[in-house]
């Protein structure tokens, strides 16, 4: 696969590192899930969700940002989480998505923490959102743990009526530990 | 049509004006705080005023809104209006005695910026402010805007035209 230089970021307990062809299945079996998926567009069968993969790597190219893999250290696959700013979104949010079976331990928030300040730190952005369709309780709580608040409801080209949370800035993070 | 939005931020709401905010913003525009507005204001005035500022949703997509903080006190009102006098959309705004000083209207005027820049399809804005009106002329200068020499001024007035980054800089 060519190299698109994504960077690699490191956490705690975490790797964040470019999609790779081998992590087809676990996004295909996340959007073959209605359950799971109806907070980030909806199920889609095997060969949408592999022009959404597609989409997603080529999302690096067109904006030099986008989704991480997220990986445990025993290189367990547990998400991906990343900035994204597609054609027709309001501007760009971070974004995550928790596989099954490794919610609940903190990997989103972690990962979501190190994402954000690589883009305030990294790539220079001041400000950044994250847009959760309304109910998905489980990301508005993440978003409010992260210090972002409900600012809007608007109608998101994909998502339809969607909810923007906005972070904290770069300037106001900037003063915390 | 446009339904005026309600804008949370970290400290303040906008929201809709409401009848019942009539009262406040009517004695604002009496007073002497009104000075760098035109005024102080008759009440008929502060009416016509407050109708246009509510009109403007369903007509332009963009208008005024009041600014309250987390406990529902009213602090002010932050707008984006292109009354018929004005050449281009006006970002404006003004706080009740009391609350200046905090970074309300900052906050109020950042976040409204960036609402009619993303949902409104604006891609400048302007401030027009009195030449004497030192707390605006700091608040805009901190938003990033600089005066524009160049642009027109509501009736010709003799005030300053800070114009704003433009959406394509605010929206990265």
């Amino acid at each position: 696969m060519m190299d698109l230089q994504i960077p690699v970021l490191k956490t705690e307990r975490l790797t964040l590192r470019g999609p790779q062809a081998r992590d087809f299945d676990a996004i295909a079996a996340f959007y073959a899930d209605p359950e799971r998926s109806w907070g980030f567009g909806g199920e889609l069968d095997r060969n949408n969700a592999w022009r959404w993969f597609a989409a997603m790597i080529g999302h690096w190219v067109l904006r030099g940002y986008g989704f991480w893999t997220v990986e445990t250290q025993n290189g367990d696959v547990v998400g991906i989480v990343g900035i994204w700013n597609p054609e027709g979104w309001p501007e760009p949010e971070i974004g995550w998505v928790m596989f099954e079976g490794f919610e609940g331990k903190g990997y989103a928030f972690e990962a979501a923490s190190e994402v954000r300040r690589f883009a305030y730190q990294v790539l220079g952005f001041e400000t950044l959102t994250s847009n959760i369709v309304p109910g998905n309780d489980k990301s508005v709580a993440l978003a409010k743990k992260l210090g972002a608040w409900f600012e809007v409801e608007y109608d998101n080209v994909n998502m339809g009526t969607d909810h923007l949370y906005r972070h904290p800035s770069a300037a106001t993070l900037e003063g915390m530990p | 049509m446009t339904v005026a939005p309600v804008i949370t931020t970290e400290r303040l709401t906008l929201r809709p004006l409401r009848l019942s905010d009539f009262t406040g913003y009517a004695a604002f525009l009496a007073s002497d705080r009104a000075v760098h507005m035109g005024g102080p204001h008759k009440q008929e005035t502060a009416w016509s005023w407050f109708c246009n500022d509510t009109a403007h949703w369903p007509l332009f997509g963009f208008g005024g809104l009041m600014i309250e903080d987390s406990v529902g006190r009213l602090l002010g009102q932050v707008s984006v209006t292109k009354g018929l006098e004005f050449p281009e959309p006006e970002l404006g705004w003004f706080l009740f005695d009391g609350y200046e000083g905090k970074g309300f209207a900052g906050e109020a005027a950042l976040a409204l910026r960036r609402w009619v820049y993303t949902h409104a399809g604006l891609k400048t804005l302007v401030s027009y402010i009195g030449r004497t009106n030192r707390g605006s002329i700091a608040l805009a200068e901190r938003m990033g805007a600089e005066l524009d020499e160049t642009a027109a001024t509501p009736n010709g007035d003799d005030c300053f035209v800070f114009r704003h980054p433009a959406a394509d800089e605010v929206l990265i």
